[in-house]
């Protein structure tokens, strides 16, 4: 009891400084830790596409701009991708009311396939098609899965390396702490 | 009779390849690189399972496919360049085909662009830097031998490639055949 004064003052400066570094890392957008994994990739404009979903829906990402774009290239056949899906479907949930819109895109398969795919893994996110993969091989991934994130302007700013878990606060807090500085800087 | 059968098994599986095709796992302080041989049935399977066509299959399946994992555990960048690796077998260079020869053959046979994608996309990168903590992988497709196949790969390290070069040797690669 006699060190409980001393445990609680600890406890205080360490949330001080907590609050302190989330405030200062969510002031501007460079100055964000990106967790492990992830890395800066400033390439400039997104290259633009127009592909459409499994139901057929258009999606244009030029006229995406305005929110944060996690674009995510995979295929069914990728062992890491499957793994990774349901992280993802966690991170939406987390995220769904944020200015921020997950862009699914296949790579190189069918409309069965993919349907098959997704029902078996029991998640609800949709995907584009890229039928032919000539969208994939603009964006030139690493590998499959790559996750590039792109900012409410347009620009291509991070690369995801391999399968994440998305679900994990450590990379929803990341995702927040993005938006966070673009509307502090609106 | 019992030690009959148990000396009967090891000679089968020589014979199928079956043995000497186990996966090898090479580990350095920097690198860790597993190859796993895949059989012409396991290719030829998942190939056909997505769509590809009887002509390119019948090609594959006359290949040798070592799967491939690269782990980079350093701290610093570390590039592969499939161009510094040299396969040989039986004491003689054996060549592997860039991916590029891939893409011309595929191209004259007038594979479906699709396909032509998902064939590039199972392929292990011609030249990637790797990050710290990054693990890619992809095939690496050989011409068939039933020898054991020798490699030695060497990767550059640093952000501009100036660090100490890693070189990785074995000489316990094998192609993997179907059973009998």
């Amino acid at each position: 009891m006699k060190h409980l004064p001393k445990i609680f003052h600890l406890l205080l400066i360490s949330l001080s400084l907590l609050s302190a570094e989330t405030v200062f890392a969510g002031s501007t957008g460079s100055d964000i830790k990106t967790p492990f994994g992830i890395r800066d990739y400033n390439i400039g404009m997104a290259p633009d596409f127009t592909l459409q979903d499994i139901d057929g829906e258009t999606f244009e990402l030029a006229k995406a701009k305005g929110d944060w774009i996690f674009l995510h290239f995979w295929a069914s056949w990728c062992g890491p991708c499957r793994e990774e899906m349901p992280t993802i479907q966690k991170m939406a949930d987390a995220m769904q009311k944020e200015n921020f819109r997950i862009v699914m895109i296949n790579t190189a398969e069918d409309e069965d396939t993919v349907f098959e795919f997704l029902s078996g893994i029991d998640v609800e996110l949709n995907t584009l098609m890229d039928l032919d993969g000539q969208v994939t091989e603009v964006w030139k991934p690493r590998g499959l899965p790559t996750t590039f994130l792109i900012d409410p302007q347009g620009e291509v700013k991070y690369q995801a390396i391999g399968g994440r878990e998305w679900g994990e606060p450590l990379y929803v807090n990341f995702l927040k702490q993005l938006l966070l500085s673009t509307d502090e800087r609106r | 009779m019992r030690k009959k059968i148990l000396n009967i098994i090891p000679l089968l599986l020589v014979v199928t390849g079956m043995q000497a095709a186990q996966p090898v796992i090479l580990k350095t302080p920097e690198l860790e690189i597993d190859f796993t041989p895949r059989t012409p049935n396991q290719m030829t399977s998942f190939y056909e399972a997505r769509g590809f066509p009887k002509a390119m299959r019948d090609i594959l399946k006359k290949q040798c496919f070592i799967t491939v994992g690269i782990l980079n555990k350093s701290n610093e960048k570390i590039w592969l360049d499939l161009s510094g690796w040299h396969f040989s077998a039986d004491g003689k260079p054996l060549k592997r085909e860039h991916r590029d020869y891939w893409k011309k053959r595929w191209q004259n046979m007038a594979v479906p662009l699709s396909k032509q994608s998902t064939f590039r996309w199972t392929l292990l990168p011609e030249t990637l830097d790797y990050l710290p903590g990054e693990h890619e992988g992809g095939n690496l497709i050989l011409p068939f031998t039933d020898k054991a196949i020798s490699l030695t790969a060497s990767f550059a390290t640093g952000e501009n490639k100036q660090g100490k070069t890693l070189t990785i040797t074995t000489d316990k690669l094998f192609c993997a055949e179907d059973a009998q």
